[in-house]
C-alpha cells in the first residue's frame, strides 16, 4: 500500500484530533501535520508537473547564477580561494530564502478557494511553502555534495551543523514570508515590490563577492542585513569546514526568534479579515 | 433531540471599500475613509436541533454564503455568538478547494487530508464510484472537467465525510438529472441517519423537500423564519 505512512499517522491522530481541535496551538496535532504534508506534496507536484528535469532545477538554477558570476566577476575574484565553493554555498541558501518568501507571499491569496470553504489555520499555507523548499533544498544539497567534491569541498563532521542552521534559517524565512503574505492580502503591491527589490537585496549581501570588498564606510549596510549573518553562518561548515562562530550562531538564533514572535503577532492581528480581501 | 447549532445575535462586518483596497493607490485615493466597514449580516439568531435541516433562501448577495461561512467557523462574527455542538463538513460549493492543475485522484487525496480525514483506498473507491467518473477522467487534470463533473467530484468528496452537519451551497443545479436524483437520495439518507443539512438554494421546491425549517435573508437581516413551506412562500412573494 502506497499510503501506509499516512494511514499510521491518521490512526494515531484520531484521538489526538478530538483533543486538539479547539486548542490554539493546533500545529502540534497530527491532523495539522497531515495537512502540511498534503499541501507540501501538492506544491512539489505543481512546481515540476510539466518540467522535464524536475527537482534538478533546484540545483541548476544556482549553478547558472554561478556561471554568470564567473563570467562577469572572474577577474576580481581570482584571489578568493575556491570561488566556486564560496559562491555556491551562498547562492543555494539565498534561493532557499527567496523562494520561500516569494512563494509564501502568494500562498494565502492563491489558496482562496480552500480558505473560503475549509476551516484551516492560515499559517498552514506559508508553512507548506517552507517544507516544500526544505525538500527541494535537501535534493539540491545531495547534488551539491557530490559535485563540490571536485571544487575542493572537505567533508567533516562539522557538516552536521547544517541541520540546526537550516532550522533557524527556515524559521527566519518563514517569519519574513508570513509578514509579507499578510500585507499582500490587502495590498497586492507587496508581492510586486518584493520581486523588484529582491535582486537589490541579493547584491547587497556578500554572496557572490567577499565582505572585504565593501568599503568601510558602507559596512553598516551589510551589518543591517540579517541574511548576511545566515549566509556567513552556512559558510563555516560548507566552505571553511570548521565549526561555526558560536556568537554568530546565537545572534542568528536570536534574530529568528525575535522576527518569528513579532511577525506572528502581526499576522494574527491581520488574519481575521483575510477572508474579506481574498 | 439535542441542540446542534445556535446563533445568537450574530453580526458580521467586512472591511470594505467602494473601490476595494487592493493596492496602495486605492488607499491613497480613498484616504478619507481608508477602511470602511460594511455590515454583511445583522443580528441573526436561530437554532438547529439534532437531525433537523435548515434551508436558507434570499436574493443574490443577501449574505447567504457569508452566513454559511460563519456557521462553519471560517468567518468570526464581529458581534454575537456562534455555538456548534457537533462536527461540520466543509462547505460544499462548486469546485471549492479543487486544484485545477492536479488530477482528480490527487485532488481527492489533497482535500481528504485537508479535511483531516483518513485516506484509505476504500474511501477513495467510494468517492470514485459515487461520482460515477471513470478512471480515465479521474486521472485527468481537473482543469479539463466540465462544471457538472466538478460538481460530481466536490459532492462526492464532501459526502464521504462522517459529520453531524453538512453545508450545501447551491451546487445541485449543475449536475445532470441522474446525479441530482442521486444527491437528493444521498441527502435523505443522511437525514435518516440523523444528520443535519444546511441547504442554500434558489429552488424553493428543493428547499421544501429537504428542509423542515428555513430562514429568509434580506440585505443581511433575517426577515422571516419558520417552517420551510411558509418561508418559501414568503420568498416567492419577494419577486
Amino acid at each position: 500500500m502506497k499510503l501506509t505512512l499516512d494511514n499510521v499517522c491518521c490512526m494515531a491522530s484520531i484521538s489526538l484530533a478530538q483533543k486538539f481541535q479547539k486548542h490554539t496551538f493546533a500545529f502540534i496535532a497530527m491532523p495539522f501535520l497531515n495537512q502540511l504534508y498534503a499541501l507540501s506534496k501538492r506544491n512539489v507536484i505543481l512546481r515540476y508537473k510539466h518540467s522535464l528535469i524536475g527537482f534538478l532545477w533546484g540545483f541548476i538554477k544556482p549553478f547558472i547564477y554561478l556561471l554568470i558570476f564567473i563570467v562577469i566577476f572572474s577577474a576580481q575574484f581570482s584571489s578568493v580561494k575556491n570561488y566556486v565553493l564560496y559562491a555556491t554555498s551562498g547562492i543555494l541558501f539565498w534561493f532557499f530564502f527567496s523562494n520561500i518568501v516569494s512563494q509564501g507571499i502568494q500562498s494565502i491569496i492563491q489558496a482562496s478557494g480552500i480558505i473560503k470553504s475549509v476551516k484551516l489555520p492560515a499559517l498552514l499555507f506559508p508553512m507548506a511553502e517552507v517544507t516544500t523548499e526544505l525538500f527541494n533544498l535537501a535534493l539540491a544539497l545531495v547534488v551539491y555534495f557530490v559535485i563540490m567534491h571536485w571544487f575542493g569541498m572537505v567533508y567533516t563532521m562539522q557538516l552536521l551543523w547544517l541541520l540546526p542552521m537550516l532550522f533557524i534559517f527556515a524559521v527566519f524565512s518563514f517569519s519574513i514570508a508570513i509578514l509579507l503574505a499578510a500585507f499582500n492580502v490587502y495590498f497586492r503591491d507587496i508581492g510586486i515590490l518584493w520581486n523588484t527589490i529582491q535582486p537589490a537585496i541579493f547584491y547587497l549581501t556578500p554572496i557572490a563577492y567577499t565582505e572585504e570588498l565593501i568599503p568601510a564606510k558602507f559596512s553598516f549596510v551589510i551589518n543591517l542585513n540579517p541574511i548576511y549573518y545566515y549566509i556567513k553562518l552556512f559558510r563555516f561548515p560548507l566552505y571553511e569546514a570548521a565549526a561555526p562562530d558560536m556568537m554568530l550562531f546565537l545572534k542568528c538564533t536570536g534574530i529568528s526568534v525575535v522576527t518569528l514572535c513579532i511577525n506572528t503577532f502581526i499576522f494574527y492581528r491581520l488574519k481575521n479579515q483575510f477572508i474579506t480581501a481574498i | 433531540m439535542s441542540l446542534l447549532a445556535e446563533l445568537q445575535h450574530v453580526s458580521v462586518r467586512y472591511r470594505s471599500n467602494p473601490a476595494g483596497i487592493f493596492s496602495v493607490k486605492d488607499m491613497l485615493t480613498s484616504m478619507a475613509h481608508p477602511f470602511q466597514t460594511k455590515e454583511i449580516l445583522h443580528d441573526i439568531s436561530f437554532s438547529l436541533q439534532q437531525g433537523e435541516s435548515l434551508g436558507i433562501v434570499g436574493r443574490n448577495g443577501c449574505g447567504k454564503s457569508t452566513l454559511l461561512r460563519t456557521i462553519a467557523g471560517i468567518i468570526q462574527p464581529s458581534k454575537g455568538r456562534v455555538s456548534i455542538y457537533g462536527s461540520i463538513a466543509p462547505i460544499l460549493a462548486l469546485g471549492a478547494g479543487l486544484e485545477p492543475e492536479l488530477t482528480g485522484y490527487e485532488n481527492i487525496h489533497l482535500l481528504l487530508s485537508l479535511y483531516g480525514r483518513k485516506i484509505t483506498s476504500a474511501a477513495i473507491d467510494d468517492i470514485a464510484s459515487f461520482s460515477e467518473l471513470d478512471n480515465v477522467t479521474l486521472k485527468q487534470a481537473v482543469k479539463c472537467y466540465s462544471s457538472g463533473m466538478l460538481a460530481r467530484l466536490t459532492f462526492s468528496i464532501s459526502f464521504s465525510q462522517h459529520c453531524d452537519i453538512f453545508i450545501i451551497d447551491e451546487v445541485l443545479a449543475v449536475g445532470d438529472m441522474g446525479f441530482q436524483a442521486k444527491c437528493m437520495q444521498k441527502i435523505s439518507d443522511l437525514k435518516n441517519e440523523g444528520r443535519s443539512v444546511i441547504f442554500v438554494s434558489h429552488f424553493p421546491d428543493e428547499v421544501e423537500k429537504i428542509c423542515e425549517k428555513a430562514i429568509l435573508l434580506e440585505q443581511g437581516k433575517l426577515i422571516y423564519q419558520g417552517s420551510s413551506s411558509a418561508v418559501c412562500q414568503e420568498y416567492k412573494n419577494l419577486f
